[in-house]
């Protein structure tokens, strides 16, 4: 149970998770920067929600006061070269 | 109420390592952290550790005696944390105009001792190979370093628990405890703490719990996005900005775009040990607005790409940002507040948080065990911007 992985972007274990918990991690985003779960290329989309629900069962906190991890452009992964052609508005 | 000898405000790399060095002195130590260790700008940055990007003179100084200490940093914390030793760091030059100022600031550093030299592109294209040929030269300093970050700070805080320094997050400081004119420990919702040093290690947000403590520090958020990218192969081993991130943080009046000088735009660029890259550059005084802005990000990866093509095909997972602790004169504050006698600043270092951690806590320890550290920051006291008390 405790080598499930949670995480598969980054192959972050279950038993990871606690620990990143345990170390005083409450919220997706501390378990995030302890552990790389929800950092890979989904960025969280599939594990936040399991992440979310360990805290609350490992801590007691009320899952409803879990902060989700902060969402972030982009919403997919893009391509360097997608951003702003030769004529944009920004200096280059 | 609680009683330690030292009370640390804030669980960033500064905090951190302060409590763990001393923590090593055989110090009670109760870090106090309004959100998680790590929420900061610690938990959003590269971590370029190099002599190049840092003020001729002390911050050098400072910095050489900092960046010694990661030799042997990895093994007395016990945990890893990615030291690249000589790395390199490179700024690519664009222009004549770049190459001078650039020039007379490496004249200035290499006072110091330190190895930063003006190479030519095609030696610059020989250590980056993935370069761009468009380039008027660089600068490089082959003994810079890098290090992961969220590693670093997370074995700081995790080898001052093992001595037993106590973490309680999610406690917000709301006030000081003053008597006749010395601190004696923080109030937070629920607790008082007492202790004989209270240490402001909160970066971006130090002049706003300073000022609960009734001082008035220029300790200004300021805001740097930045980008990470999927995970390539082996791309770049030096940690590299394009010149202009020197020449905004050295010669800000030497440039007269508003839109340059408005986003701090200059681009910072590495690989990290699990291949992806982080992008970043710009610097913005924006208050503490923390999404990310299309204008800025735009800027950003635009400049990836012109100085590295190849990037073009790699893509983006995530926009991020932080804020740096900006201070008038670009050096952070350490040391004893000498008008409020118990209250020590740590904070303000902007862009120079993750080198300067390791000398930063290890002076700061030395202060408040000691009296005195071994090495004289006296440049860097908190007093240059109080004037004397008036009572």
């Amino acid at each position: 149970m405790d080598d499930i992985i949670i995480c598969r972007c980054r192959e972050v274990t279950r038993s990871e998770i606690i620990a990143a918990i345990r170390d005083g991690a409450v919220t997706v985003d501390g378990v995030k920067r302890r552990t790389h779960a929800g950092m890979g290329l989904c960025q969280g989309k599939t594990c936040g929600r399991l992440i979310e629900r360990l805290i609350a069962q490992e801590t007691g906190i009320n899952p409803a006061e879990i902060r989700p991890q902060k969402s972030r452009m982009p919403v997919r992964p893009v391509r360097i070269s997608s951003f702003g052609g030769e004529n944009s508005d920004a200096e280059q | 109420m609680r009683n330690s000898d030292v009370v640390i405000i804030g669980g960033g790399i500064i905090g951190c390592s302060t409590a763990w060095q001393l923590a090593k002195k055989g110090k009670s130590v109760i870090i106090l952290e309004r959100n998680d260790v790590l929420s900061g700008a610690a938990g959003a940055t590269d971590g370029v550790v190099g002599y190049h990007t840092k003020k001729p003179g002390q911050q050098m100084e400072l910095a050489i005696q900092s960046i010694r200490m990661f030799d042997t940093l990895e093994e007395e914390l016990g945990e890893p944390i990615e030291y690249g030793k000589c790395a390199g760091g490179m700024q690519p030059v664009e222009d004549k105009m770049q190459w001078d100022i650039l020039s007379g600031i490496v004249e200035e550093q290499c006072r110091s001792g330190v190895d930063i030299r003006m190479i030519s592109a095609e030696e610059a294209r020989r250590i980056e190979p993935q370069l761009s040929e468009n380039i008027y030269g660089a600068l490089y300093s082959p003994t810079g370093g890098k290090i992961n970050p969220l590693k670093l700070t997370l074995a700081y805080f995790h080898a001052a628990k093992r001595l037993g320094a106590e973490f309680i997050g999610r406690s917000e400081v709301t006030g000081f405890v003053i008597e006749d004119g010395v601190c004696k420990g923080v109030r937070t919702r629920d607790e008082e703490y007492r202790a004989g040093a209270v240490v402001n290690c909160c970066g971006a947000w130090a002049g706003k719990v300073a000022a609960l403590a009734g001082l008035s520090l220029p300790i200004r958020p300021r805001k740097g996005q930045l980008a990470v990218t999927e995970p390539v192969g082996p791309f770049m081993k030096a940690t590299i900005q394009c010149a202009r991130y020197n020449v905004i943080k050295f010669r800000p009046e030497t440039i007269t775009d508003e839109n340059i000088l408005r986003y701090g735009s200059s681009l910072s660029i590495e690989q990290q040990e699990d291949g992806a890259m982080i992008i970043g550059g710009t610097r913005e005084f924006a208050d503490y607005e923390e999404e990310n802005t299309f204008a800025a990000i735009d800027t950003m990866i635009k400049r990836a790409a012109r100085f590295f093509p190849l990037l073009e095909n790699v893509s983006v997972i995530r926009f991020f940002s932080g804020f740096r602790p900006y201070t008038p004169d670009g050096m952070p504050l350490l040391g004893p507040v000498s008008r409020l006698p118990g209250f020590y600043m740590a904070a303000g270092h902007e862009g120079d948080g993750i080198a300067l951690s390791p000398v930063t806590g290890k002076l700061m320890a030395e202060y408040i065990a000691d009296g005195k550290p071994t090495y004289n920051i006296d440049a860097f006291s908190p007093d240059r911007f109080l004037s004397e008390p008036s009572a």
